[in-house]
């Protein structure tokens, strides 16, 4: 290549990348990081389309500071590894706020990235406390924690008076950080636990599981985990007779469980958001996404709405698109979204969250307990 | 009285998914004993036999055909034929234009194939979990009313009949058989068996066939056993079953039965007796451990090199 195609060649290569730049003015990109694909990809559906919603209404009432927000979304699969490659890529993409991701497992690499490169990141969905633990200034979330969750459902079991309650986890972060927390209220409210073990994620035989709650007596179990596991747990266990009400996290209540399971699903406890879809105020926005043919009542849909919501009045308050200035803004205010008021505590959890235990139907309906 | 009852109830659970196992491993071992060579994508006819017993049972039912057997006997029929002639079409895609190359590179088309069948039932049947109807209800049980009861379904019941019939019938195959002796021979030494007129492409297509199907019989009955499916099924019944064929002697055909007995009840005992966390680290320890004493496997014959 000679000299002057050389020079040819790098002048439009400049050219691009100023065009590239310009256009970068006009607009405010907000990552979304969830499964698209993958076991879960339900909850992510449930992401996407209320972050989608939520940049949507945002955009025609006039965007963020005279700019209209555009959405970058990649396909994380809930698996660590792919998470990280979606946070680099969202680095390189230029995208300075990220809604996501979904899986605690996911989120908590991700969010080292994120932190490190000056990103801010909301999770709508994950619940495990490490991810706010270790003191991050850019990471926040919609959701409340397994600590929470934990105890609810903890003491949940522990007023229906037991006589032995089985815990039973994935060995994930989430649903071990559940099962520990609910084992642990359980044995400070002096009920038995005489069985307190892991199984592996993504495996299908659970019968020798199965027989060995049916041995141990148990009237109770609770499993933390997500809905494929349980729902064949469920199942199985329906089949070899063992007389057990099962109980999960919001992990394990979505209309899947009901495919996998059938008629086993019938009774099946479940801590959950409270339904955010019914809320009288909600009623508009509910109408929104009814119009565009989709369903705002899965757990995670208002929460990712919520996610877009706080970062683009964060962006307003702030004043400017500065991931840094942003945080600080939301951290000293007080917001009134669809979840309810939001108000941030130093690590970026939610001062307030609420679980309501429901009992779960085999025709994928849920009806509250308490 | 009932620690024994226990101990049957998971020994009856460790043979019945043994026996499954020991079915996809049968393709393994056949494959490995006749061109040396590990099929990887065998994991994937097994789901792909699930997923087209699953469709055909849907289907059945919308068009009304209630009957349980038939319905069964359908199912089965376009498993083993859609999976037999997915194993037929992996041979002949994947296999045979590498045949004879260096033995890393049919190895590398073969986990190709594997990735390449799993994202296709990805894209087309979407990456949900699927449910299995319950269609096999009910079983004896044993033990007093008040205490510990063993209880065998009829599904597994099932399972433990399907396999020993499979079984008998491929070890008649292959000792009675003409195209089992051929096996035989082309097992033994392929350009011998060629130069004595054995249509040998022939042979190894047939291999590849048989495997498949009885993987897809596996995966009918995995799949109802279970209860749901999907995509990823293959994968880790495939790791396990060819960890019970190495373990019982890659190449060899009762070492495949035993191999999967042998796991099936170590991974049962170990989520019985210790905790599930440690099935995998048992099973694959085990095998670890008849690998170092005896490399070829329990029932495998030592490698003799052919002059």
């Amino acid at each position: 290549m000679n000299t002057s195609v050389k020079k040819l060649v790098a002048g439009i290569g400049a050219s691009i990348a100023l065009m590239g730049a310009g256009s970068a003015f006009a607009e405010i990109k907000i990552g979304i990081a969830g499964p698209m694909t993958g076991p879960v990809a339900q909850y992510g559906d449930m992401q996407f389309s209320g972050a989608r919603m939520a940049i949507e209404q945002i955009n025609s009432n006039g965007g963020v500071m005279g700019e209209s927000l555009v959405a970058v979304e990649l396909d994380d699969v809930c698996d660590p590894k792919q998470a990280v490659t979606v946070a680099n890529r969202m680095v390189n993409d230029g995208v300075r706020f990220v809604i996501g991701h979904l899986c605690s497992s996911s989120t908590q690499p991700a969010s080292d990235i994120y932190e490190d490169e000056g990103i801010l990141m909301i999770t709508p969905a994950s619940t495990s406390p490490d991810i706010t633990e270790r003191g991050y200034e850019l990471i926040f979330r919609t959701i409340g924690l397994d600590s929470m969750q934990g105890p609810v459902a903890g003491e949940y079991l522990a007023s229906l008076n037991p006589e032995r309650v089985a815990v039973i986890h994935d060995k994930q972060q989430y649903g071990e950080g559940i099962a520990t927390a609910v084992r642990d209220t359980l044995l400070e409210n002096d009920v038995e636990v005489p069985m307190f073990e892991g199984i592996t994620a993504g495996s299908k035989d659970f019968s020798s599981l199965v027989t060995k709650l049916r041995d141990a007596g148990v009237d109770y179990v609770y499993y933390g985990g997500y809905h494929p596991e349980l729902g064949l747990i469920l199942r199985q266990a329906r089949q070899a007779n063992l007389d057990a009400v099962f109980m999960g996290p919001e992990g394990v209540g979505n209309k899947d469980i009901n495919t996998i399971a059938g008629e086993a699903a019938e009774g099946l406890l479940v801590t959950l958001p409270p339904a955010f879809d019914e809320k009288a105020e909600n009623q508009e926005l509910v109408k929104a996404f009814e119009d565009k043919d989709e369903d705002p009542s899965g757990p995670f849909v208002l929460t990712s709405y919520t996610a877009v919501q706080l970062v683009a009045e964060g962006i307003e308050q702030a004043g400017s698109t500065d991931p840094f200035e942003v945080a600080e803004a939301l951290r000293s205010n007080t917001y009134s979204t669809p979840i309810g008021t939001v108000e941030y505590d130093e690590r970026g959890d939610m001062k307030s969250f609420e679980f309501v235990v429901y009992e779960w139907h085999s025709d994928g309906s849920k009806t509250p307990v308490n | 009285m009932q620690d024994l009852l226990y101990f049957i109830q998971q020994l009856i659970n460790g043979l019945t998914i043994g026996s499954a196992y020991a079915l996809i491993a049968i393709g393994y071992t056949m494959v490995y004993g006749i061109i040396g060579m590990i099929n990887f994508a065998h994991g994937e006819v097994y789901m792909i036999g699930a997923y087209t017993a699953l469709i055909t049972i849907t289907g059945l039912a919308t068009l009304g055909v209630a009957w349980l057997p038939l319905v069964l006997l359908i199912a089965l029929i376009c498993a083993v034929i859609v999976a037999s002639s997915m194993g037929w079409a992996v041979e002949r895609i994947a296999y045979r234009p590498v045949r004879g190359r260096h033995r890393l590179i049919p190895l590398i088309s073969a986990i190709g194939m594997s990735i390449f069948l799993q994202n296709y039932v990805h894209l087309a049947q979407g990456s949900r979990n699927m449910g299995f109807p319950l269609l096999i209800e009910g079983g004896f049980r044993f033990g007093a009313e008040d205490s510990f009861q063993t209880s065998i379904s009829y599904m597994q019941i099932t399972i433990f009949i399907t396999t020993l019939i499979c079984m008998t019938a491929l070890s008649l195959f292959i000792a009675r058989s003409r195209t089992g002796r051929a096996c035989r021979a082309v097992s033994q030494d392929l350009g011998m068996s060629n130069l004595l007129g054995i249509d040998t492409n022939k042979i190894i297509a047939a291999t590849f066939v048989i495997g498949a199907a009885l993987a897809a019989v596996a995966g009918l009955l995995l799949g109802m056993y279970y209860g749901s499916i999907d995509p990823l099924f293959g994968f880790i019944a495939g790791l396990k079953a060819f960890t019970a064929a190495v373990l019982g002697g890659i190449g060899s055909i009762p070492g495949a039965m035993l191999g999967g007995l042998i796991l099936g009840v170590s991974e049962s005992m170990t989520s019985g007796y210790l905790s599930g966390e440690y099935k995998d680290v048992v099973s694959f320890g085990l095998l670890i451990l008849i690998l170092l004493f005896k490399p070829t496997g329990l029932l495998g014959k030592p490698e003799v090199e052919k002059i």
